[in-house]
């Protein structure tokens, strides 16, 4: 559901529209100085800084958090009890905010493993511990009774006769909200966020550090509630267990994100706008005479919003600003431009990976026996052999993907020292890169957003990591389609997509699993021609390859595993003209033929 | 020691309760694949109907689920085919647990705006006559609970085993593609499915009801303890929920009177907290761990 992501500030009329909307939360309330509007202003304000503070990690990360409303709770609380103290809640707010990334990282820590609907109940199983909590221990919190802040009025205490400040200090807080999330969006942190949202494996083979940049992205999402839930604490007054760390509150946090847009920018800003004042008015004018239809509105608004609008507003604005965008006709591929291949044959150096004694079982099966080999500098070897074999399974041990049971894998780091990496991230780091067999696009991202991710293995500033995907994009054929969404390319141009994300960083390994299964003689052709190019930049490559036809033009030597042993290993000619490979292969009566 | 199997005794009771109101839970959980968020707020509209039916036509409320059930039937099968049929394709999980959240706002806040929120009390009907089992003592409602929600169980594998529709519903649960080539229609049978699930909340509802206030927050506190029980009992293993049940029920009953009857939250949600980040596959269920990373 989540639309393209390029930011609505693009356009112009993004932008003005961006700016009316915030001047009209400013100055309606101001032109019309009434107690109740400027009460919903502010109300907006705040649930609109909620939202968007949880869009980082339940849309850009895509964990559906039902229980920020612990963040906003503890920041409530941290206020509330120092200014009892008499301290002020400016400085108590950062207090609350240091507790609050305590806590979001301390909740969100063992629940990554956890996907979907899990993630959602696990945060409201500890929305509950939270909530039973407060209430238990009185003295610490004044549990079913609540606490009252002292009516110490003016600026430092963030109490005022008027609304003019509140809502001044709310809409800043908005402000800073969407000034956080919005560059985050622009910068490396959203980018691996949103690739770790769509294509958790991929991330990491992206060099996607997948644990750390959630752990980033859920703690400032904690400390921007936990300041909102200061300033609100404040605002009322008076908290209580069950009103702060509420899961009403959580979900509607939520919910604005989601009416709004979720994973834009701006759509929990406008879901806010929208919203608040719809209920706030009811709940004004019906008053308790209908209690519930508020509720009653939300719930069935949200059905409504799910069934019909699923990219929320921002689909709509999307769709005012970019009324002419039609999916593109697919156009003819691009030539690769590959580079001329050198008539000298190419340097083969020093063994750069070493692999030595790979076991692993899954359950009874011995996926891989004693695997062993090597893979020099400037080499291209070739692991072929028939299904099940085991190919994919080394692949997997070599990227860190899978550990295996024995036997060790070392790569040779640009210190000219042979290391042992043990995560995806190891493996990035120094310098092999991966792809996957079944393709792992990040799909809701457009092609060059997807090459980006690789780029940012080796750049930190965005303008950088783009100039580097279009360049790879171009080289690999990739370049018309650089703002299509990944999703919508065919599978010969998803696999040089595939290529393309690894390539951006710059590995000294490639490898390289099943890229030309599935595609056409010319792909095949091109292919091999990028393989070389490759190889001729100097980076090593294992390929796994089932077309003949690349392994023996591409390969230096071929490795044959079969039932998770290598049977051969030789020259592209050597190896096919074994009788055990063609056994393996076709079966016994074919062996002598 | 008289306390100690009271204590026990009411944990099992509980335990009873909780199972019989997430059997439908898990069905769905398992079949549908969908976290129903609303399955509250089906055993509050139950409720609400058994007290309706029970004091409108003076009848015992056990005798409303003649009607409870079959209405649930039709809100849950209307569930499934028009907020959660249209969604099944979506990319985004997100999208099911919001609908799903919205109806039960919606259902509780339109219970809100019907009934207000006092609370209502269904008849007894002599359900709260204690019987003297040797040292303890249990109501008569609770026991029938415990006896039903066995029974249910039992009846609920029987149809999933031994039936050709069961069999059908089965085949769905494991491969959506594969069963929809085999020519069973995959939409009818979660739709069935759906309803069936919600159908067990009725007969819950019924039996609740006299014995708990009915108001429209009612369910809230059910679909916690339900999420809870099905994710310790291993994902859609009817089996597995009645156990959890009795292990929440156990624990609900213990750390209330050892530990502090405002902490038995705490013990259960950090119990259900520790086994779904250690054990995700359930205390009971068989590894199926489409939902956590490796």
């Amino acid at each position: 559901m989540q639309q393209k992501l390029k930011p609505a500030l693009a356009s112009p009329r993004g932008a003005i529209g961006l700016a009316l909307v915030l001047l009209g939360v400013l100055a309606i309330p101001i032109a019309m100085d009434d107690q109740f509007i400027y009460h919903i202003f502010v109300t907006i304000c705040i649930f609109a800084a909620l939202s968007t503070a949880w869009n980082i990690v339940g849309g850009y990360a895509g964990q559906l958090s039902l229980g920020h409303a612990i963040f906003y709770g503890i920041g409530a609380y941290a206020a509330v009890m120092l200014t009892n103290m008499g301290i002020t809640p400016w400085l108590g707010m950062f207090v609350g905010a240091f507790f609050a990334v305590i806590a979001a990282i301390v909740v969100s820590y063992p629940c990554f493993r956890l996907h979907g609907p899990f993630f959602a109940l696990a945060t409201i199983a500890f929305l509950e511990v939270f909530r039973v909590l407060a209430l238990h221990f009185r003295s610490f919190t004044g549990g079913a009774t609540g606490m009252m802040i002292p009516l110490n009025i003016g600026w430092e205490w963030m109490v005022f006769r008027d609304r003019l400040p509140s809502l001044v200090i709310a809409f800043g807080m908005m402000l800073l909200a969407l000034a956080v999330a919005w560059w985050i969006r622009n910068h490396r942190l959203g980018f691996q966020l949103i690739a770790t949202r769509e294509r958790e494996s991929a991330a990491r083979g992206a060099g996607v550090q997948t644990v750390k940049v959630r752990l980033i992205g859920v703690s400032i999402s904690a400390a921007l509630c936990s300041l909102v839930g200061s300033f609100h604490a404040m605002y009322l007054t008076f908290i209580e267990p069950e009103a702060v760390f509420s899961l009403t509150f959580s979900i509607q946090i939520a919910l604005f994100a989601l009416i709004g847009g979720i994973g834009t920018v701006f759509g929990p800003l406008l879901g806010a706008v929208m919203l608040v004042p719809i209920t706030e008015l009811a709940r004004g004018w019906l008053g308790s005479g209908a209690l519930g239809l508020h509720g009653f509105v939300y719930g069935v608004v949200l059905v409504l919003v799910v069934l019909f609008m699923p990219n929320g507003i921002m689909g709509l604005v999307h769709r005012f600003l970019e009324p002419d965008r039609k999916p593109k006709a697919e156009p003819e591929p691009e030539t690769v431009a590959a580079e001329p291949r050198r008539v000298a044959p190419h340097q083969v150096g020093d063994d750069i990976i070493r692999v030595e004694g790979l076991d692993k079982h899954f359950g009874g099966l011995h996926v891989t026996n004693n695997v062993s080999f090597n893979l020099k500098e400037g080499e291209v070897l070739a692991l072929i052999g028939p299904n099940g074999a085991g190919k994919t399974t080394v692949f997997n041990m070599i990227s860190g993907f899978l550990k295996p049971d024995s036997g060790t894998v070392s790569v040779r780091g640009t210190d000219g020292q042979f290391h042992q990496p043990v995560t995806p991230g190891d493996y990035a780091a120094i310098g092999v890169g991966r792809t996957f067999q079944i393709v792992q696009p990040f799909a809701s991202m457009t092609v060059e957003e997807n090459i980006m991710v690789g780029a940012f293995h080796r750049f930190t500033d965005v303008n950088d990591a783009r100039e580097a995907a279009r360049e790879t994009a171009h080289r690999m054929g990739l370049g018309r389609w650089l703002d299509s969404e990944a999703r919508g390319l065919t599978i010969g141009g998803l696999k040089r997509l595939e290529v393309a994300r690894v390539m951006a960083m710059q590995p000294r390994v490639l490898l390289l699993d099943e890229v030309m299964a599935g595609i056409n003689q010319t792909d095949v052709r091109r292919a091999v021609d990028l393989m070389l190019s490759i190889r001729d930049s100097g980076v090593s490559i294992i390929a796994i390859e089932h077309v003949m036809q690349a392994v023996m033009s591409l390969s230096d030597r071929v490795i044959v595993l079969n039932s998770g042993q290598i049977i051969a290993e030789g020259s592209p000619q050597e190896v096919v003209r074994d009788p055990t490979v063609i056994e393996a292969y076709l079966g016994k009566e074919f062996a002598h033929a | 020691m008289d306390t100690f199997l009271q204590v026990l005794t009411n944990g099992l009771m509980l335990g009873g309760l909780f199972a019989i109101v997430s059997i439908g839970l898990t069905l769905i959980f398992g079949i549908v694949k969908v976290i129903n968020f609303a399955h509250g707020e089906y055993l509050m509209v139950g409720m609400y109907l058994t007290f309706l039916l029970a004091t409108g036509l003076h009848v015992h409320p056990y005798l409303t689920v003649a009607a409870v059930a079959p209405l649930l039937f039709v809100l849950g099968a209307l569930t499934q085919r028009f907020l959660i049929q249209p969604l099944m394709s979506a990319r985004d999980e997100h999208v099911q647990i919001f609908a799903t959240v919205g109806l039960s706002t919606a259902l509780m806040n339109l219970a809100l705006l019907v009934f207000g929120a006092d609370i209502a009390s269904t008849p007894s009907s002599g359900l709260r006559t204690s019987l003297h089992l040797g040292p303890v003592r249990i109501l008569l409602g609770q026991a029938v609970i415990f006896v039903v929600s066995i029974a249910l169980v039992a009846a609920l594998h029987w149809y999933l085993q031994r039936t050709q529709t069961g069999r059908a519903i089965r085949a769905v649960a494991q491969n959506r593609d594969a069963a929809q080539l085999m020519g069973i229609n995959v939409n009818w049978i979660y739709i069935l499915t759906f309803g069936i699930g919600a159908a067990c909340v009725g007969l819950a509802a019924s039996l609740v009801a006299p014995l708990y206030p009915t108001q429209p927050t009612s369910g809230t506190y059910f679909v916690l303890i339900a999420f809870v029980v099905v994710v310790l009992g291993g994902l859609g293993s009817i089996g597995g929920a009645f156990l959890g049940a009795m292990v929440i029920g156990l624990i609900d009953s213990l750390s209330g009177f050892y530990i502090g009857s405002d902490l038995r939250e705490v013990a259960v949600f950090g119990v259900f907290l520790l086994i779904l980040i250690l054990r995700p596959s359930g205390l009971f269920g068989r590894k199926n761990l489409a939902h956590v990373s490796p």
